[in-house]
């Protein structure tokens, strides 16, 4: 099915701090089909956290979405109006997962609380249960609890949040997401705060899910290897703009572009292989008001040239679905496999 | 829970006693004889002297200290010097009325604070926002009594809307009641001020919290949030201020309760200050104090009760 | 190009100048407040009331006790601006006295009760869970446990009614709250961890004490005290109302509401003008100190903007 389920189209998110205004995201463009994984990658500060926010329209005060077009399903997402957004978007076709679960409940609920409390308002999730109407919604949430691995759901549900880990209150989340089974899944950065090991668990659970159900994601995260198991596509963002984009087999095995080359020399696995001192990245993230003329990451670039400091790089594809935006693309060295 | 409630109890026995300690030192050291003032003018030496020993007056401080807590505990609070009435007897007359202000006025304070501060919220920067800011200063800077002298000035002495004095027949409820509104209103607006500013504060952080935002994120309606979701954890933190307040509220009441006239433990001690009625303001002293504590208790209790992490630690 | 990136992207910040930081560290604090409506009006009532109080002799056009009994209760007027008291006395000149019965009571308690509550809060902070701790925590909820008005009014009935005796009166009932709140301080501060690396590097109690943790206390109490001063302002007008405050022929508010009161009928000028400048003083004081909790916590400081 080639049904573009989401369609971003030159989407501008700019942030007014004070006087400043800086763009977070600027002119991005993207699509993502039914039943696939697009994952986002990109350093803290680059701006993909606002893409998630932007989606949902939950930008901070601060922030807003001054150009662009949001399309799903081919509706216009920042056409609607807020009460429809709710009643008909958020959680039902649409539904993020957060970053640190360590505050995303209610401390003074019981989980049971918040999960049916949830459920009332779906009207997504009570027309795909219209059949199952004798099941109470409390033995709903066990349900979903179960599914997404909660030890002894029947008697934590009517437990607190205080009394769980990071890693039971994730599962929470990912329970809560899936009430209405979603067709779009926007998981920011959803393992981050968590330790190595409840990640893992984490992420298997996901793939899981998502492989039942179908569901399409946009998957946030800073972490190449995460994204590298998870997505289907991967698109790179640099300063608020894309830099490179394209099949997940495709981008790590040929990157394109010297930041996604740099990124994956960083990683410690690859420093093993060559038993070299680890790699950085010389400098830091500009401030995203105070960007570098011409291309945003010349002045950290080891391939940047006079060019690079006076023209802004296009998104180019260079190779079937492998885009790039680099004034030298296609002029890097070819290289064998990075990992 | 039951723990947190009998560590609470066990912590005020020593408190009450050292407030009975610190209660007695003051009237120990209120200047003059008090056998004498009792007696009145034409008392002989010998009178002084048997009355002096019936009251302990004549013992080392530390029997008087002990003989006076014995008392306490045993219901015993004395005798006022002018009416020989037994000073409980008093209290006990005056007690309902200072209760049934402090509970109007804490109750309808909460009710009204607490609805205006989440009305500030929800309509923020508009025009209900800014009303209820300047209400709510008006509501802090205005002195309780000053209030009710205004109130007084106005609704009763001109407008002749409400009665000046008294707490109306006893028995007759409606009377009492509009007797209670003006006393009520002044003790309440100070706290609606306090309450509204409080709660506005509280709910614009709650909003802004992480819960709240996933809440949104998944589409809760904004009216659920506002009236449920958040205020719970609104109300929370206001419950801890309540408490504290009762104790201001009592002060408050003092002053109302002389300007309104009511019969209340207030107008009772105070009058007993100006007669140098030392049994009497011994115990509406006591009598106050043990209120105030008692309704720091049950604050705490329903705190713990209410904010479900305190009961498990 | 690099190298200039990287050395821009991470500036030092040197020790030299401390005196200096701190004289701009209270002046940047002063700015925040000056540019806040909050502080511009409660600065304002500040100030004039200040003004009065210490140059009230000047700023008062008639003697205060300076009786006119052919000319009482007078409505305001060119001469009496506000209006004369049941004696024919010039309100606004016994307005003008009273700004300085309420602002020594106000100042000289919350001074008091700040500095014996610090004091107590820290020690017993300091030595948490030993018997000196506990008994000091006692003697706060044993004191705490009156209501302040009324523990008060006991004891300038004990005492006899004076300005000094208000004082101490109001200052006794107040100390616990800034000892619970210097207390709360010095138990967090001594987990910091600058402190503890001060005491490995051996530096002792008394200068852990000085140079750590009464500093941190003294930004709460500071609000706390502002906060305070209004109320102080309206317990002694409270007091004096009763007349177990300041005695009369002294010029307070709080005798000049209870004349007011008592002459109700005959001229409501002299009940307004008392109840208006209480209410002036104690919005003044109640904005600045809400201004000045602004201004020293940065949290709040993005809050309100």
């Amino acid at each position: 099915m080639d049904k573009k389920l989401l369609e971003v189209k030159n989407l501008v998110v700019e942030y007014r701090l004070g006087t400043k205004i800086a763009r977070a995201l600027d002119n991005i463009s993207f699509s993502i089909k039914k039943g696939e994984v697009l994952g986002i990658a990109g350093e803290s500060g680059c701006g993909k956290s606002s893409l998630g926010l932007a989606i949902m329209r939950l930008l901070p005060r601060a922030g807003k979405i001054s150009q662009g077009k949001i399309l799903f399903k081919e509706r216009n997402l920042l056409r609607l109006s807020e009460t429809k957004m709710n009643r008909e978007i958020r959680g039902r076709e649409i539904a993020m997962i957060f970053q640190n679960p360590l505050h995303a409940l209610n401390p003074v609920f019981t989980i049971k609380t918040q999960m049916v409390d949830m459920m009332r308002f779906n009207l997504r999730y009570q027309q795909l249960n219209i059949n199952k109407k004798n099941i109470s919604l409390k033995d709903r949430a066990i349900e979903l609890l179960k599914e997404t691995g909660l030890a002894d759901p029947e008697e934590r549900i009517t437990d607190y949040p205080f009394q769980f880990s990071g890693g039971m209150k994730q599962r929470v989340m990912i329970a809560m997401a899936f009430i209405s089974n979603p067709p779009l899944l926007i998981a920011d950065e959803p393992t981050t705060a968590l330790d190595v090991t409840i990640e893992a668990e984490i992420l298997v659970l996901m793939k899981n899910l998502v492989n039942k159900y179908k569901n399409s994601v946009l998957y946030i995260s800073h972490d190449l290897g995460v994204i590298s198991e998870i997505s289907d596509r991967v698109m790179i963002i640099y300063a608020g703009k894309i830099v490179e984009m394209a099949d997940s087999r495709s981008l790590f095995e040929h990157p394109q572009h010297p930041y996604t080359r740099a990124l994956l020399e960083s990683l410690p696995g690859t420093a093993k292989i060559r038993k070299g001192r680890l790699s950085t990245i010389p400098g830091r993230v500009p401030p995203l008001n105070k960007l570098p003329k011409g291309c945003s990451f010349h002045p950290r670039c080891t391939f940047a040239e006079e060019i690079c400091k006076r023209n802004t790089p296009e998104l180019v594809e260079l190779t079937p679905n492998h885009w790039v935006a680099c004034l030298r693309e296609g002029k890097l060295r070819r290289r064998t496999k990075c990992f | 829970m039951l723990k947190y409630i009998i560590k609470r109890f066990l912590w005020i026995v020593p408190t009450v006693l050292g407030v009975l300690i610190l209660l007695f030192s003051l009237t120990y050291f209120l200047p003059g004889d008090p056998a004498s003032v009792m007696l009145g003018p034409r008392a002989t030496p010998e009178l002084i002297k048997d009355l002096n020993h019936r009251l302990h007056l004549d013992q080392p401080v530390y029997a008087r200290l002990v003989y006076y807590i014995l008392g306490v505990l045993r219901g015993d609070l004395g005798e006022s010097v002018w009416s020989k009435h037994k000073v409980s007897s008093l209290i006990a007359n005056a007690l309902p009325y200072t209760i049934t202000l402090a509970v109007c006025s804490m109750g309808l304070a909460v009710l009204v604070g607490i609805f205006l501060g989440v009305f500030a919220t929800i309509y923020k920067e508009s025009i209900i926002d800014h009303l209820v800011t300047v209400i709510s200063l008006v509501g802090v800077a205005v002195p309780d009594f000053v209030a009710a002298c205004l109130l007084l000035l106005i609704f009763a002495v001109h407008l002749n809307l409400f009665p000046v004095l008294g707490a109306g027949e006893a028995g007759n409820i409606a009377d009492e009641i509009h007797h209670l509104i003006l006393p009520v209103i002044s003790l309440a607006i100070g706290w609606i001020g306090y309450l509204s500013r409080l709660t506005r504060e509280t709910m614009l952080e709650v909003i802004d919290s992480d819960y709240i935002r996933v809440a949104k994120a998944f589409g809760m309606p904004a009216k659920h949030i506002h009236y449920k979701y958040a205020l719970k954890n609104t109300v929370i933190p206001t419950i801890t201020v309540i408490g504290l307040g009762i104790g201001k509220l009592l002060g408050g009441a003092v002053l109302v309760e002389i300007i309104f006239n009511r019969p209340g433990i207030g107008k009772l001690v105070v009058d007993a200050v100006y007669a140098r009625d030392l049994p009497v303001v011994q115990g509406g002293i006591l009598m106050a104090t043990l209120l105030f504590v008692l309704a720091n208790l049950i604050a705490d209790i329903s705190y713990a009760y209410i904010d479900p992490r305190i009961q498990y630690e | 190009m690099i190298q200039e990136n990287i050395a821009n992207s991470s500036p030092r910040r040197s020790n030299y100048g401390k005196k200096n930081s701190q004289i701009k560290k209270i002046a940047g604090i002063l700015r925040i407040i000056l540019h806040d409506y909050r502080g511009q009006i409660g600065s304002a009532f500040i100030i004039v009331m200040v003004v009065c109080a210490i140059f009230s002799p000047w700023v008062a056009p008639f003697d205060p006790y300076e009786l006119d009994i052919l000319n009482r209760f007078a409505s305001p007027s060119l001469t009496h601006l506000l209006g004369t008291d049941y004696l024919g006395r010039d309100i606004l000149s016994r307005i003008i006295y009273g700004s300085r019965v309420a602002a020594m009571v106000s100042f000289g308690s919350v001074c008091f009760s700040a500095i014996i509550g610090v004091i107590l809060g820290v020690v017993g902070g300091y030595k948490e869970g030993s018997l000196i701790d506990y008994g000091i925590i006692l003697v706060f909820d044993i004191v705490r446990s009156f209501p302040q008005l009324i523990l008060a009014l006991a004891m300038v009935a004990v005492m006899g009614p004076s300005m000094r005796n208000l004082i101490l009166a109001l200052a006794f009932t107040a100390f616990p709250f800034y000892g619970r709140l210097a207390r709360a301080e010095t138990l967090s501060v001594r987990e910091e961890n600058y402190v503890k690396a001060a005491k490995a590097l051996g530096a002792t109690n008394t200068q852990i004490i000085f140079k750590h943790i009464i500093p941190n206390t003294l930004s709460p109490v500071i609000v706390t005290g502002g906060m305070d001063l209004a109320t102080m302002i309206m317990y002694e007008a409270s007091l004096s109302f009763l007349g177990l405050g300041v005695s009369p022929p002294t010029a307070s508010w709080g005798i000049m509401l209870k004349n007011g009161l008592t002459y109700i009928h005959a001229s409501f000028w002299m009940i307004i003008w008392p109840a208006i400048a209480i209410a002036i003083a104690m919005i003044g004081f109640s904005l600045f100190a809400e201004s000045l909790r602004i201004a020293l916590n940065p949290k709040e400081r993005k809050l309100h903007g």
